[in-house]
């Protein structure tokens, strides 16, 4: 009987494995397909062969990229606003969720609700106004503009989800540490904090995707190519009828690399597994 | 020196009653409410003025209020209902796979398993990678004659290659796939994380109680993630709804006869093609209504906004 | 904590000095936007860097947009009473942006005598005055062929259905490939049978007897010839044709630089000639221009015009010439050998001169979109012609009230 038990089990092991092996196949074919257009000649997007190396590939496109594109410049600015808006977001999310966590004010419901009610509206008709209102500020062709813009647009999910994680971390921790004699701020940030490591790196994650890959409002804005941004640098590729898509696709896997690298520097936090044990008390 | 100045201030108000508790709470939460709110405000009333206005291609430095014409235009055309059907399908469909996905994902990828961080890290590619590469490669994937998704159906599973782009509902589901495909990482990362949430020892003692792993999800895993994953689903919900990249770019604008459209990608097309910024206004107001009258359903059904300890 | 929430509060104020003002009103500074492909915009930088060098103390930059882009970000730029103070395009977004009043009248900033020296064809008007000069006529599609494949071009269409069977085999070897499910690429043929789209008083003429008989040959030429793709969108049409699958393609100018950089020895000819009708298909001509914001401050007009003028010149229209085969506008620039000698120049004007001048008027825009369902659902085998032509034309209608109410 247990020996069976055991086989099934090895079984399931088994299928399990096999289904997260081909989820990752199936992530990888098109951004296999994307490498495949950045190695092809003459800029095609389709191709009628399947070879993953195209005939005459060459590493042409990153060579131009990095020496006749100013796709560092581009790189440098996107770093820049991904990551202060990253930074506010961490900072205003853990603030604001742990509010909305822990206590019960005037006007709390109204205002998570409002939060999510603001990412309601349809994105497009928000574009022309939102352009009136920087323009009246003076904040056209400006980062703060574009790091208020984007702060503003991860910030609900980022309290909410900073809110639900706060909401699974027992108060009786907290009080545990105030009878011992830390201030509230004290037992937030070194008891609450570090436990909402995992909630922490998804904020961040989060914030920094919004902000790192938007396209839309940073081509409203940013009108000096020196402010470009990396997914505005990449535009200036494509062109309606005659779009550089050797250049292109190498510029999409060029981007996706840092995104990859945070969330890899990350991911130790967001396992981190830091509850085990600690409810016991 | 400023910092414990500080600290005592804070430390002063809440050695008293309530009042003094939900100001530490207001304070916590105001920079990020206000930048919020000032953000959105002013484009939000924009467009609820613009609504009611006749702003178009004739009139459009000189509109005027007009009352609720738009809004009657909106509802009188058929169009509007099936598109909404469309919406909800679209919606529904991504977001129960997205979730089913991710959740499943996470669960194994939490397991002892050969190569997990690498694994883990390939999966986050589509949420890391940009849209725009991605949905126009899945685009060519699609294609009839060359498209490696037909190839694949043809030679390995020995079926009749589909017209993903020419039909309809192929091209429907073409979009859906890509989004599939886009949205689950997210999911799965956030699954992730919820999991660390959930002590040990509760897997234990159902252990202990001689639980299967099925009753273990249910009864442990499930409940134990919820707080997590419903910020997650709720706006999840919210942006795919809204999402119009990606049918936009699948099937290049609403291809085949504009029958690939959703709300947003309908408002898109006839609104800024025709330049009737009255009539998407009036249209924008409309879905915003219906996501609000969702949401407070969908929140007081899961009881989100409460305290949960 | 709170040290640190400080120090991010003066970093964001130190990055908001880096805002800066309107650049219309700044005197130093020329803005451009134009939607020019990447290899023209290195001529372009070329010859701005030039001015520059000969006017100091002014900075001209020009920014990039995609065509599509480029339209709505001007409108909203515009309503704000900002934006370029030069927007350079197709002649189609002069119909909307007159009818916005955001571009201004510029007949009384150009001489009748500057004016005599443009081909008539460059000057756009709308309701009476001139909005827009042009540097480029063209955007015009042709039958464009692979020389190594096939050296002599066919004349007449059912040379090129010929031609076109004996290049068509397996399942990726087609004669004809081309972006036909897109309304723009399907007008020569509408024209070839003898429709148009606008009536002079820009109603849509779109439920004709040529509609119906162009849509049959677009179909015949899928199901019964066999010669183009099942489904074949602009890439699908370009990627075959670079890759020496399909000997012809119905393209227009802009991609003549890309295929001289795949290797591809083209030749371009006019769209072949079809005897049921004794019409050669007329493409829709464009010009390409120059127009000016109307929120620019009447000091900074004569800027304005010097640098246009200079653009427009005969040395600049010669440099885009000769890098990229395009046909100039200047009367004196078609005598220069190095233009008058260029084959590809001279077929695209055999060419041009048949086409038909784009409409500009906005209402063109809700032909396009009226056009497109139905048109594909005919190539879905949903529809017959005869019911789409109606429901083009019904549909144009309705959009063009609602988009004038």
């Amino acid at each position: 009987m247990k020996e069976k038990k055991g086989r099934f089990r090895k079984i399931i092991a088994l299928i399990l494995y096999l289904t997260v092996i081909g989820f990752t196949i199936i992530v990888l074919y098109p951004i296999i397909n994307v490498f495949s257009i950045s190695l092809r000649p003459a800029d095609r997007l389709l191709s009628t062969s399947l070879k993953i190396i195209p005939d005459g590939a060459s590493f042409h496109a990153y060579k131009v990229l990095f020496t006749e594109t100013p796709f560092l410049l581009w790189f440098w600015n996107s770093v820049l606003i991904s990551l202060t808006v990253t930074a506010t977001g961490v900072v205003l999310a853990s603030t604001a969720g742990y509010a909305f966590s822990r206590f019960n004010f005037y006007g709390k419901k109204s205002t998570m609700v409002g939060l999510l009610v603001t990412q309601m509206f349809p994105p497009t008709m928000l574009l022309l106004p939102m352009y009136i209102m920087l323009l009246k500020l003076h904040l056209i062709n400006s980062y703060i503009g574009v790091i208020v813009i984007y702060t503003s647009t991860a910030l609900p999910f980022c309290v909410w989800q900073m809110k639900g994680y706060y909401d699974t971390i027992p108060f009786s921790l907290e009080e545990a540490a105030r009878i011992d004699g830390a201030t509230r701020w004290g037992a937030f940030r070194k008891v609450v904090l570090p436990l909402a490591a995992p909630a922490l790196v998804i904020t961040a994650l989060f914030s920094f995707m919004t902000a790192w890959a938007e396209y839309v409002v940073a081509a409203q804005v940013l009108q000096d190519t020196s402010l470009f941004t990396l997914p505005l640098g990449l535009k200036q590729f494509e062109s309606s009828m005659s779009t550089q898509w050797g250049l292109y696709a190498a510029g999409s896997l060029i981007v996706s690399i840092p995104a990859v690298a945070l969330f890899l520097f990350l991911s130790r936090w967001l396992i981190s597994g830091l509850t085990l044990g600690s409810v016991k008390g | 020196m400023k910092s414990t100045r500080w600290g005592i201030a804070i430390g002063h108000w809440f050695d008293s009653e309530r009042l003094s508790t939900e100001k530490f709470a207001y304070i916590l939460m105001a920079p990020a409410a206000i930048v919020m709110f000032g953000v959105v405000v002013y484009p939000f009333f924009y467009n609820v003025v613009i609504s009611f206005s006749n702003m178009s291609l004739r009139h459009f430095r000189d509109w005027h209020l007009i009352g609720l014409k738009q809004y009657e235009e909106v509802f009188s055309g058929r169009i509007f209902y099936t598109v909404f059907l469309k919406t909800i399908i679209w919606t529904v469909v991504n977001v129960f796979f997205h979730v089913t996905i991710g959740v499943v994902l996470a669960l194994i990828l939490n397991r002892k398993l050969f190569g997990k961080a690498a694994i883990r890290t390939l999966l986050i590619l589509p949420w890391a990678i940009p849209q725009v590469i991605v949905a126009l490669t899945w685009r060519s994937m699609f294609n009839y004659e060359y498209g490696a998704i037909n190839l694949f159906i043809a030679h390995y599973l020995r079926m009749a290659p589909v017209e993903w782009l020419g039909k309809p509902l192929e091209a429907f589901s073409a979009c859906i796939i890509t989004n599939i495909w886009l949205g689950f990482p997210f999911m799965m990362t956030i699954a992730l994380g919820g999991l660390q949430s959930i002590p040990q020892e509760l897997y234990e003692a159902a252990d202990i109680d001689g639980a299967s792993g099925w009753q273990k999800f249910w009864t442990v895993t499930a409940p134990l993630l919820r707080p997590v994953m419903i910020p997650a689903i709720t706006l999840g919900i919210i942006w795919t709804f809204n999402n119009v990249n990606i049918i936009w770019l699948v099937s290049n604008g609403g291809e085949p006869s504009d029958q690939t459209h959703i709300l947003v990608s309908y408002v898109y097309k006839a609104a800024f093609n025709l330049y009737r910024y009255g009539y998407a206004a009036a249209l924008s107001m409309v879905i915003f209504v219906i996501l609000f009258a969702f949401s407070l359903v969908f929140l007081k059904r899961t009881r989100a906004s409460e305290v949960v300890y | 904590m709170n040290r640190r929430y400080l120090l991010w509060v003066i970093s964001l104020v130190i990055i908001s000095f880096s805002c800066a003002r309107s650049t219309i009103s700044d005197p130093h500074q020329i803005v451009i936007w134009h939607q020019m492909r990447p290899d023209e915009r290195v001529v372009l930088d070329q010859v701005l860097n030039e001015y520059m060098k000969q006017n100091p103390g002014i900075k001209v930059t020009a920014l990039y947009k995609e065509t599509e882009e480029l339209r709505s970000g001007f409108q909203i730029a515009a309503i704000g009473g900002a934006g370029p103070d030069i927007v350079y395009g197709p002649s189609d977004q002069v119909g909307p942006f007159e009818v916005m009043q955001i571009i201004m009248p510029l007949d009384t900033l150009f001489s009748r005598d500057y004016l005599l020296k443009f081909n008539p064809k460059a000057l756009v008007y709308s309701h009476g005055h001139l909005y827009q000069i042009a540097d480029k006529i063209g955007n015009h599609l042709m039958l464009i062929y692979n020389k190594a494949l096939l050296p002599n071009p066919p004349r007449t269409m059912d040379e090129l259905i010929e031609i076109g069977k004996r290049f068509t085999h397996g399942s990726s070897n087609y004669g004809l490939v081309w972006n036909y499910t897109e309304p723009y690429f399907f007008i020569p043929f509408l024209t070839g049978y003898g429709g148009w789209v606008l009536d002079s008083l820009n109603n849509p003429t779109l439920d004709t007897p040529p509609m119906v008989s162009a849509l049959k040959f677009i179909k015949a030429l899928r199901d019964r010839y066999r010669i183009i793709p099942k489904s074949c969108d602009y890439e699908t049409a370009d990627a075959l044709f670079k890759e020496g699958k399909a000997p012809m393609i119905i393209n227009g100018p802009w991609s003549f630089g890309d295929y001289k950089k795949a290797g591809i020895n083209f030749g371009v000819t006019r769209i072949p000639f079809i005897k049921e009708t004794g019409l050669w298909p007329a493409p829709m001509v464009s010009p390409v221009g120059y127009s000016i914001n109307a929120s620019v401050p009447s000091w900074k007009i004569p800027q304005i015009v010097k640098l246009i003028k200079y653009l427009l010149s005969p040395e600049v229209q010669l440099k885009f010439t000769n890098a990229f085969n395009t046909i100039p506008t200047r009367v004196e620039v078609y005598d220069v050998p190095s233009v008058r000698d260029n084959k590809i120049v001279r077929e695209s004007e055999y060419q041009m001169e048949i086409g038909r001048p784009m409409p500009i008027v906005p209402e063109l825009r809700a032909i396009w979109d009226a056009m497109r369902p139905s048109y594909q659902a005919v190539l879905g085998g949903t529809e017959s012609p005869e019911a789409a032509a109606k429901e083009m034309q019904k549909s144009a209608v309705e959009k063009i009230k609602e988009m004038n109410e």
